[in-house]
């Protein structure tokens, strides 16, 4: 019987882990990412990995035994109909767009995100892979590396993923062949060597008869290392680093309608205990952690990833678009950046166009935005150009109409990458990560018109007062007006207000 | 030095962080809640963001008039417990024309006392973003549906408009005319619901809860009469039988399921281990039972 392979290894199952203490939690999750086209057997792979490995309900297993297809000349079912909404939609030609799977093995939950690995999807693979924690590069063996993988290795580099694993998938149709797999791997090893990777292994399979996916092959008994899912199992779960600095990225104001003032937020690097001191960049001021609030129970302290409420024990006039940091190492309150972005929209870069930067919580008007170089995902080096369209990746350089927190992408990620905003669509344009950060103003706008605090409120802001809600509408209108001016051609900058904030 | 986090916990953070998201962003924002338990998480998940402040925003239901009574009890209960603005919602011309689930296509009923209805609130009360608890695991289509699921003018979603979104950044910059979506539990599955649920000791409607009630069999599904107006049709019988929901929606469009299931802590098991029988009757032959023996006892189940 062959259902029988649907039970993991023994030697993954055994895995040590506190389970007993979680009678109904995962002790973790891991998001990973898979790139490749369907030739390369990505679908089928996926579906292997979902049969052998997964929770799958009892009707799925029947329907797709049932459906009378088979996996390519083997007494197998195809599994690539487990991913059938995927094959519909490129049957039909609908717009490709990243795909969300999700299962459970016995000690963790898995999250696939299943990206399309066309050269026109570029931008949809940038997304999948800014939410991943690793990446499964699929190649035909019979192929080895092609340019796509080339193309993929440096997209995920762009968006930060530290951990890929390159899987040689058809590994029957090169008879199993070591030699064929040793010069895949070893071209593998110098495309990667030049990014900025963590850990990069290139695994031998065979997707469709399940050879190196949840079990060890029979036909490469060279082959030493772990199989697909054993190295899964292996790695860290998604987790909480406590090394990176500490970053508070501010969401809102709580209020109780009494005495309680808390700043909520999620903790995107590092970690933070009462007592802690704590300072806002853009107005200055630094304040004590009086209390780490939750509605479960106050804690002692909050790392990475945790979603909380930081109250300080001073009033200090901090709000939405302000990062909360410690005072050896704080973000940079950044006029200009040089950054590297993809291009999402349809609509090409206009240099007349009005742009917003989306930070981590933060939303400031572009003064202006400059390509320089685009980056021939090719051959991996850069050509000036200062046009830039969908899919393309490109070095740009931005001034900002005032300064904004933030870092460079290498030191915090979460508070280093950005997107830029069409200020009348809407739209999202661009997602980018920032490569250098400059404290003063652009060089570009030597006559740029001055928007000040004191023009605003005698005419269009008369109506507000000093409330934090009337403050929070004054900057929003002083960005609008500095959209439409910048819109009609005119060169602006907005006064830096000593508690800048949106 | 990392720690793995829990995969509870992880959910709820990110969900969190986007109604917090939301509630920055949109100026008008409202939660669809439609009394299951997906709503339960979605409101414990959302009283969590903003505690202790309160909700900055109202709970819409649209009542079809066809819920339950147990449902529209717990609803008054929940909101009068935590404090809540409500508002309820009924498409009172529909009402009036008699559109009903009985003697209606399911398709026309719903499109006349959910759809319609939902499109009236939303715009009477001039909301730009609308909370629902929709998950990307419910079914392939759903699969690609972004966290912020933006509407153009009449509330139409054009695929060919969604946005993409990358790490945490959510983009709520509104175009002319546009609403938006938000669903904080895309990243949950089924089971992760009534994980939570059992975890945070959440109370839920007593009838997803094992109870004798008056049933009859219709279609070869049970149906639980929950007042007089569904027609008894020649042969059919009300007996009594143990039963419970695993989803709740309008009565006569739902069925039960026979269950001896009473309480949280059976509900999450019977769940959970739905497949598992299953499993055991269809998948392991003896070689195997060992090794599941084993899993068993890592907490597999």
């Amino acid at each position: 019987m062959t259902l029988v392979t649907v039970l993991r290894p023994a030697g993954a199952a055994a895995r040590p882990e506190k389970r007993s203490e979680l009678p109904h939690e995962l002790g973790g999750m891991l998001r990973l990412l898979t790139c490749g086209s369907v030739d390369d057997g990505k679908s089928t792979l996926i579906g292997r990995l979902l049969w052998d490995a997964s929770d799958l309900y009892e009707d799925q297993r029947e329907t797709l035994k049932r459906s009378g297809r088979t996996a390519g000349g083997t007494a197998n079912p195809d599994f690539s109909l487990l991913l059938d909404g995927l094959v519909a939609e490129r049957e039909q030609g609908i717009t490709i767009d990243i795909a969300w799977r999700y299962f459970d093995t016995g000690t963790r939950r898995f999250v696939i995100i299943d990206s399309p690995g066309h050269e026109q999807y570029t931008r949809n693979m940038a997304s999948g892979a800014s939410h991943a924690d690793l990446a499964i590069m699929l190649v035909d063996a019979r192929h080895g590396v092609k340019k796509q993988t080339r193309r993929h290795a440096a997209i995920l580099d762009l968006v930060g993923l530290k951990r890929v694993i390159l899987a040689v998938n058809k590994m029957d149709l090169v008879d199993w062949s070591e030699e064929r797999f040793r010069q895949i791997e070893a071209d593998f090893r110098t495309l990667t060597w030049r990014f900025g990777f963590w850990e990069a292994i290139a695994i031998p399979v065979a997707a469709v008869h399940g050879d190196n996916v949840a079990r060890r092959s029979d036909h490469m008994p060279w082959y030493k290392g772990p199989h697909l899912l054993e190295h899964l199992e292996e790695l860290p779960s998604r987790g909480t680093s406590a090394t990176g600095p500490f970053r508070f990225p501010v969401q809102t104001v709580l209020r109780d309608g009494r005495d309680f003032r808390a700043l909520a937020g999620t903790v995107s690097s590092g970690t933070v205990r009462v007592g802690d001191t704590l300072a806002d960049v853009l107005s200055g001021k630094s304040a004590r952690v009086a209390r780490i609030a939750t509605m479960d129970r106050d804690l002692v302290e909050a790392a990475q990833g945790k979603a909380v409420a930081l109250q300080l024990d001073q009033d200090i006039d901090v709000a939405r678009g302000a990062v909360l940091a410690k005072s050896d190492a704080l973000p940079v309150v950044a006029r200009t950046l040089e950054a590297r972005l993809v291009w999402l929209n349809e609509t090409p870069f206009e240099p007349r166009a009005s742009y917003l930067l989306r930070t981590a919580t933060d939303l400031v008007p572009v003064s202006s935005l400059e390509i320089k170089a685009l980056l021939d995902l090719e051959t991996l080096a850069s050509r000036p150009s200062a046009i830039c369209q969908v899919n393309d990746i490109a070095i740009a350089y931005i001034s900002l109409g005032r300064g904004v927190a933030i870092d460079k992408f290498t030191d915090a990620p979460e508070t280093g990458s950005f997107m830029l905003v069409d200020a009348i669509s809407g739209a999202s344009i661009a997602a980018g990560v920032a490569n250098s950060l400059g404290t003063e103003a652009g060089a570009s706008p030597a006559n740029a018109f001055l928007l000040t605090r004191a023009m605003l409120e005698r005419g269009l802001c008369a109506d507000l007062r000093d409330s934090p809600e009337d403050q929070r509408e004054l900057r929003r209108r002083a960005n609008e007006v500095a959209l439409v001016l910048r819109a009609a051609g005119i060169a602006v900058e907005i006064e830096s207000f000593e508690d800048y904030q949106i | 030095m990392t720690a793995a986090i829990s995969h509870l916990d992880l959910l709820e953070a990110e969900s969190i962080h986007i109604f917090r998201e939301a509630a920055a962003q949109f100026r008008r924002p409202v939660l669809l809640y439609s009394i299951g338990k997906d709503s339960t998480v979605l409101l414990h998940l959302a009283r969590k963001a903003f505690w202790p402040a309160r909700l900055p925003f109202p709970l819409l239901h649209i009542d079809t008039t066809w819920k339950f009574r147990d449902m529209i009890a717990f609803r008054d209960k929940t909101a009068r417990d935590f404090g809540l603005d409500l508002i309820v919602h009924i498409n009172e011309e529909g009402l009036a024309k008699g559109i009903n689930p009985i003697d209606y296509a399911p398709s026309v009923y719903t499109d006349v006392m959910k759809t319609v209805p939902l499109k009236q609130a939303l715009d009477k009360y001039q909301f730009d973003a609308a909370f629902g608890g929709a998950r990307r695991d419910e079914e392939a289509s759903r699969a690609k549906e972004r966290v912020f699921s933006f509407r153009s003018e009449g509330h139409r979603w054009d695929p060919r408009r969604q946005r993409p979104e990358l790490w945490r950044l959510l983009n709520g910059r509104l175009g002319a005319g546009e609403t938006v979506r938000v669903f904080p539990l895309s990243n949950w599955t089924e089971k992760d619901i009534w994980r939570y649920i059992l975890r945070e000791k959440l109370e839920v409607v007593p009838l997803y809860f094992a109870a004798e009630r008056p049933t009859i069999e219709r279609n070869g599904q049970l149906l639980v009469l929950d007042d007089d107006r569904l027609p008894l049709r020649p042969g059919e019988e009300v007996k009594q039988r143990r039963v419970r929901f695993r989803t709740l929606g309008c009565w006569p469009l739902t069925a039960a399921v026979p269950s001896d299931a009473a309480d949280i802590e059976a509900v999450v098991a019977e769940t959970l281990s739905a497949r598992t029988s299953e499993r055991q009757g269809r998948l392991i032959d003896h070689d195997q039972a060992g090794a599941m023996e084993k899993k068993k006892q890592e907490g597999y189940f």
